[in-house]
C-alpha cells in the first residue's frame, strides 16, 4: 500500500495542471474571500440636483460620495442620472420633501443607502428606489446569470466539444479532407453559438416570467451585447481547446477561467467594495462588462449612450480573443512549422 | 503442473465471449492464442488470471501472486519513470532488496533500457514501452506468464527483441500463454490455438496444425468462382471442402490454414 | 507508362537538428500497391504526413498528381490512418454521409456487407467492421490514390484477406495504393516495397530485393535453448522459430564457434523478409 501512495504522488507531481489547481486554488480563494468578499459598501457615488444642491451636498453623510451637482437639474434629470448609471443615489431638491432616488439595480449600494436614509425622518426626505423597488436579489441575479450561462457554454462546453475531436484523432482526418479551415471552425462553433443563444433566451424568459424580473430596455440592444459577449467566450473556449490534449485538461483550464469571473465580475461581491488591488482583475474580465450591459438594459432600460463603454470593451476583447483563437486553430489544420513534439511522434 | 482453461465458458450479459474452450499452458513452452478482435483472446487470458468469473468450466492457475500479466496497452504507468515503474511493481509483488536489484539489472539489460531509467515511461517508443511492460510482468519470476498481444503495433525490430525475451523466459521454465494477431509469431510457438468468436477453430503444433484444416486450399492463377476465394499477392487461393490429392498439404502456411478454417466454419453455419 | 500519382524526390524533413526523413525518393503509379516498411522511428509516418500535405518539406520535393500537395489534391486522395479516423459518436451511415458530402457533395451509400450495421454507432462495432467502414469512406469518393496506415492491424486472417481483396480490387481498377505495415504477410501482398531505416531508404524493390544477400544459418539441434543462449551470448542475431534456432547475418564458422560443444547440424538458408529487415536495421545503427 505504501508503494501505491508513493506512486500516486509521483504521478501527481507530473500532472502540472492538477498541481497548479492544488496549489494555486487555495491561495486564490483565500485572497478573494479575504479581500473581495465584502458586502459592506463604504462609499456610494452620489449626485445632487435642484435649487438646494449646494446645501444638501454639505449635509449628506460621508457614506454618500458626491461626485457631481446640478443646481438647474430637474426631477427627470435626476432619474436619468440613475438610469444612465452615473450615480447610484441622486438627491432631488426640486421636490418637497426632497427625494432620494436610489438605483435598485446596484443591489448592495442600494441596500446600504436605504439603510442609511431610513434614519432620516420621512418629512424631510422621501426615498424612492428605482428599477428594483423591493430590492429583490433575484432581479439583480438573473441578468447576471444570463451572462454566466453564456460563459459556461462558451468556455467549458465548447472546449470539451472541440477537444473531443483532438482526443479521438479525427482532427487529423479533418485536416486531410478538402475542407477550408474556416469551414471547419465555423462548422464546429456554430452549434454552440446557437445553443448558447437559445439558452440565453430561455433563461431571460424564465427570469421574467417566474421571478418577475422586468425587461425595461431594448431587446435588440440586449441581443447585440449578448452576441458580442458570445464571441468573446467562444473565442476563449476555442483557445482552451487548442491548449488541451484531453477533455479533462480542457475542463481544468476552463475552470481556471470561469472561477475568477464568477467571483470577481461584480454580481456576487460588489466591485466597488473591493480594494483596488483586487477589483482591477474584475475590470479585465469580460463577464463584468456583460453584467453591466444586461443589468442596465433589463432593469434600468438604459440605452447605448450610457453603456457604450462596456460595448466597446467587449467588442475589443472579441476581436482580439477570437482572432487569436482562429489563428491557433488554423495552425492545427494547415501544414505546420517544425515543432519538437513532432520529432517525438516521428515514425 | 499444467495450467490453463478447461471447457471454459464466459458470458458478458447476453454475449458469449468464450464457449467451451480448453487450452493447456505447459511450463517451458509458449502457447500462441491467435484470433482477431473479438475472438476471445483477452477474455481467455483474464479468465485464467482469475479476473473474470466463468459461467461454466474452470481454470487452473497458480494463484494471482504467481502470475505475470501483461495487458494489451496499459502495462506501464506513463507518468512514472522506468525506475519508478520497477520500484512500484517490485514493492507490490513483494520483490525487495538485493533480489529486486538483481532482477532490475538483468531485465534492464535484456530490454536495453539501462540508460533510460530516468525517462518517463510515456516518453518511450512503443517497442520500448512494451519491453518495459514485459519486464514488469516478469519481475517476480512468475511460473505462469499471460501476455495479451505483447507486440501489436510494435515495429519488427523490437518484436524480435520481445520474442527473444519471451523465449528466454520459456527456456527458464515459465509457462507462457501469448495472444497475438501476428501469425508468423504464432508459428514460432510450441503450440497454437486459433480462436474465432469464442470458440476454438484450430489447434495443434505449428507444423501439424496445417493438416487439421478441413478440406484443403488450392492456388489458382485467376480468381475461382464462388465466395471461398481470396488473394495472396499475385495469386489466388481457393478453399474447397474435399480432401487434398495424396501427397499435397492441406494448407501451405498458418495464414492459409486459418482463412480456410474460418471459411469452413462460415460454410457450416450458412 | 502512365504518370505517377505520387512522387517524392529526395524528400527531406528536419526538426531542428534532427533529420526525420533523409532524401527519400518514392513513386506510386496507377494500379500499383507500394508497401512502406520500417521500424518505429524510421520516418514512415513523417513521410506520409509530407505526402498528405500535413507537414511541409525541408528539402527535395513531394508531388501529388503532378502538383504540390494542396486542398485540391486532397479531394483525389483517400486516407485511412492508424486510428481509422471514424467519428465514434456517429453511426456508420452518418460517418459515410459526412465524408461523402465533404468530398463529393453526396453521401456515400452503406456497402451491402455493412447494411445491417448502418445505424450502429461507429464506436460500438468490432474492429474488423470498423476497418471496413473506414475503407468504404476512403474509397467512396473514387480517389485516384489510397494511403493506408497499418490497414489490417489487429484483425483476424479472414477479415484481413477480405480487406486485401478490396485493396487489390481498387488497384485493378487503376487506383494507386501506398501502404505501411508491420505484417510480413502483408508486405508480400505488395507489388513493390520500400524499406526505411532512420530516415533513409535502405532497400527497394520486390521481396527478393529487400532480402538481398542476407542469409541465415538454420541450427538443427535437440538442445535448442542451449544453442539459443550460446548464440545470443556471442552477440549473434538469433531468431527462434518454435524449436528451431536461426542465426541471422552470421557465417557458418561464426555459428560453429559460438555453439562450441553443443551438437548441431548447420544449414545456410535465405533470410526471411523480417530477418533481413532487422539485420539491416542493426547494421545501420
Amino acid at each position: 500500500m505504501k508503494a501505491m501512495i508513493l506512486k500516486e504522488f509521483q504521478e501527481l507531481r507530473r500532472d502540472r495542471r492538477t498541481m497548479a489547481m492544488l496549489i494555486a486554488l487555495p491561495i486564490v480563494l483565500l485572497v478573494i474571500f479575504g479581500y473581495a468578499a465584502n458586502f459592506t459598501i463604504t462609499s456610494i457615488t452620489t449626485h445632487v440636483v435642484g435649487p438646494n444642491a449646494a446645501a444638501v451636498t454639505g449635509a449628506v453623510p460621508g457614506l454618500f460620495d458626491v461626485t457631481g451637482t446640478d443646481a438647474s437639474g430637474t426631477s427627470q434629470d435626476a432619474k436619468d442620472l440613475v438610469r444612465d448609471n452615473v450615480a447610484d443615489v441622486v438627491f432631488d431638491t426640486n421636490t418637497t420633501p426632497f427625494t432620494a432616488y436610489v438605483d435598485g439595480s446596484s443591489l448592495f449600494s442600494a441596500q446600504t443607502a436605504v439603510g442609511a436614509l431610513n434614519a432620516v425622518p420621512s418629512e424631510q426626505l422621501t426615498v424612492e428606489v428605482l428599477y428594483n423597488p423591493d430590492l429583490t436579489t433575484s432581479w439583480v441575479m438573473v441578468p447576471a446569470l444570463v451572462g454566466l450561462i453564456l460563459t459556461f457554454i462558451g468556455t467549458i462546453i465548447t472546449s470539451i466539444g472541440l477537444v473531443r475531436e483532438r482526443q479521438t484523432g479525427t482532427l487529423e482526418q479533418l485536416a486531410v479532407m478538402p475542407l477550408r479551415p474556416s469551414a471547419v471552425i465555423v462548422g464546429k462553433i456554430a452549434p454552440y453559438f446557437i445553443l448558447a443563444s437559445v439558452d440565453m433566451i430561455v433563461v431571460t424568459l424564465l427570469g421574467v416570467w417566474i421571478f418577475g424580473v422586468p425587461f425595461n430596455g431594448n431587446p435588440w440592444l440586449f441581443a447585440v451585447g449578448a452576441a458580442i459577449f458570445l464571441f468573446v467566450v467562444l473565442g476563449i473556449g476555442v483557445l482552451i481547446s487548442t491548449a488541451s490534449q484531453t477533455q479533462a485538461q480542457a475542463i481544468q483550464l476552463a475552470m481556471f477561467v470561469l472561477m475568477p469571473q464568477i467571483l470577481l465580475s461584480g454580481f456576487i461581491f460588489p466591485l466597488s467594495a473591493m480594494p483596488a488591488a483586487i477589483s482591477w482583475i474584475g475590470y479585465c474580465l469580460p463577464l463584468t462588462y456583460f453584467v453591466e450591459i444586461s443589468q442596465g438594459i433589463m432593469l434600468r432600460g438604459a440605452g447605448f449612450g450610457s453603456l457604450w463603454v462596456s460595448f466597446a470593451v467587449l467588442a475589443g476583447m472579441a476581436i482580439v480573443i477570437f482572432s487569436a483563437a482562429v489563428l491557433r486553430f488554423r495552425a492545427d489544420l494547415a501544414p505546420r512549422a517544425p515543432r519538437h513534439a513532432d520529432a517525438e511522434a516521428a515514425s | 503442473m499444467t495450467w490453463g482453461a478447461r471447457d471454459l465458458t464466459v458470458r458478458y450479459g447476453s454475449v458469449t465471449a468464450l464457449d467451451g474452450v480448453t487450452v493447456d499452458v505447459v511450463p517451458g513452452e509458449v502457447v500462441a492464442l491467435v484470433g482477431g478482435d473479438g475472438a476471445g483472446k483477452t477474455t481467455l487470458l483474464r479468465a485464467i488470471a482469475g479476473a473474470v468469473r466463468p459461467a461454466s468450466g474452470g481454470v487452473e492457475s497458480p494463484g494471482v501472486a504467481r502470475i505475470g500479466f501483461m495487458p494489451t496497452q496499459a502495462g506501464v504507468w506513463r507518468d512514472l519513470t522506468v525506475d519508478e515503474n520497477i520500484a512500484f511493481v517490485g514493492a507490490s509483488q513483494g520483490v525487495r532488496g538485493a533480489d529486486l536489484a538483481q532482477r532490475r539489472a538483468a531485465l534492464l539489460e535484456a530490454t536495453g533500457l539501462t540508460a533510460a531509467t530516468d525517462r518517463l515511461a510515456g516518453d518511450l517508443s512503443g517497442g520500448m514501452r512494451q519491453k518495459l511492460a514485459f519486464s514488469l510482468a516478469m519481475l517476480h519470476r512468475p511460473p505462469l506468464l499471460l501476455l495479451d498481444e505483447p507486440s501489436t503495433g510494435v515495429d519488427p525490430v523490437s518484436r524480435v527483441d520481445l520474442w527473444r525475451m519471451i523465449a528466454a523466459a520459456a527456456a527458464g521454465g515459465a509457462a507462457i500463454a501469448m495472444a497475438t494477431t501476428y501469425l508468423d509469431e504464432a508459428e514460432r510457438a510450441a503450440n497454437v490455438v486459433v480462436l474465432d468468436s469464442g470458440e476454438v477453430l484450430l489447434r495443434g503444433e505449428p507444423g501439424a496444425i496445417l493438416e487439421r484444416v478441413p478440406g484443403h486450399v488450392r492456388t489458382t492463377p485467376t480468381r475461382a468462382a464462388g465466395t471461398a476465394t481470396w488473394r495472396r499477392g499475385h495469386e489466388f487461393r481457393e478453399w474447397v471442402p474435399e480432401d487434398p490429392p495424396p501427397g499435397t498439404a492441406r494448407a501451405a502456411d498458418l495464414e492459409d490454414a486459418v482463412v480456410a478454417a474460418s471459411l469452413a466454419k462460415e460454410a457450416a453455419h450458412a | 507508362m502512365p504518370d505517377a500519382l505520387l512522387t517524392a524526390h529526395r524528400a527531406t524533413r528536419t526538426f531542428g537538428s534532427f533529420v526525420a526523413v533523409d532524401s527519400v525518393s518514392l513513386e506510386v503509379r496507377p494500379g500499383e500497391v507500394v508497401g512502406l516498411l520500417g521500424a518505429n522511428g524510421a520516418g514512415k509516418t513523417t513521410l506520409i504526413r509530407m505526402i498528405l500535405g500535413l507537414l511541409g518539406v525541408s528539402g527535395g520535393a513531394v508531388t501529388l498528381f503532378g502538383q504540390a500537395p494542396s486542398r485540391a489534391t486532397r479531394a483525389r486522395l483517400g486516407y485511412v490512418p492508424q486510428g481509422l479516423g471514424l467519428w465514434d459518436d456517429l453511426t456508420v451511415k452518418e460517418n459515410l454521409a459526412f465524408v461523402g458530402e465533404t468530398y463529393a457533395q453526396a453521401p456515400i451509400p452503406v456497402p451491402d456487407a455493412l447494411a445491417g450495421l448502418s445505424s450502429h454507432l461507429a464506436g460500438g462495432i468490432g474492429l474488423g467492421r470498423q476497418r471496413q467502414v473506414a475503407f468504404a469512406a476512403a474509397l467512396g469518393h473514387s480517389p485516384e490514390l489510397l494511403v493506408l496506415d497499418e490497414p489490417t492491424s489487429g484483425v483476424d486472417p479472414l477479415s484481413r484477406a477480405r480487406l486485401w481483396d478490396a485493396i487489390h480490387a481498387a488497384a485493378d481498377a487503376g487506383v494507386g495504393v501506398l501502404v505501411t505495415t508491420h505484417y510480413m504477410q502483408e508486405a508480400q501482398q505488395c507489388d513493390r516495397l520500400l524499406l526505411m531505416s532512420q530516415g533513409r531508404a535502405v532497400a527497394e524493390g520486390g521481396e527478393a530485393d529487400i532480402i538481398g544477400d542476407t542469409r541465415a544459418v538454420a541450427v538443427l539441434t535437440e538442445h535448442w535453448s542451449d544453442a539459443f543462449e550460446a548464440l545470443d551470448a556471442a552477440g549473434i542475431m538469433t531468431m527462434l522459430a518454435g524449436a528451431h534456432v536461426r542465426a541471422v547475418d552470421a557465417s557458418q564458422a561464426q555459428v560453429s564457434a559460438a555453439l562450441g560443444a553443443i551438437p548441431a547440424r548447420l544449414e545456410v538458408v535465405p533470410a526471411t523478409l523480417e530477418e533481413a529487415m532487422v539485420a539491416r536495421e542493426r547494421a545501420g545503427s
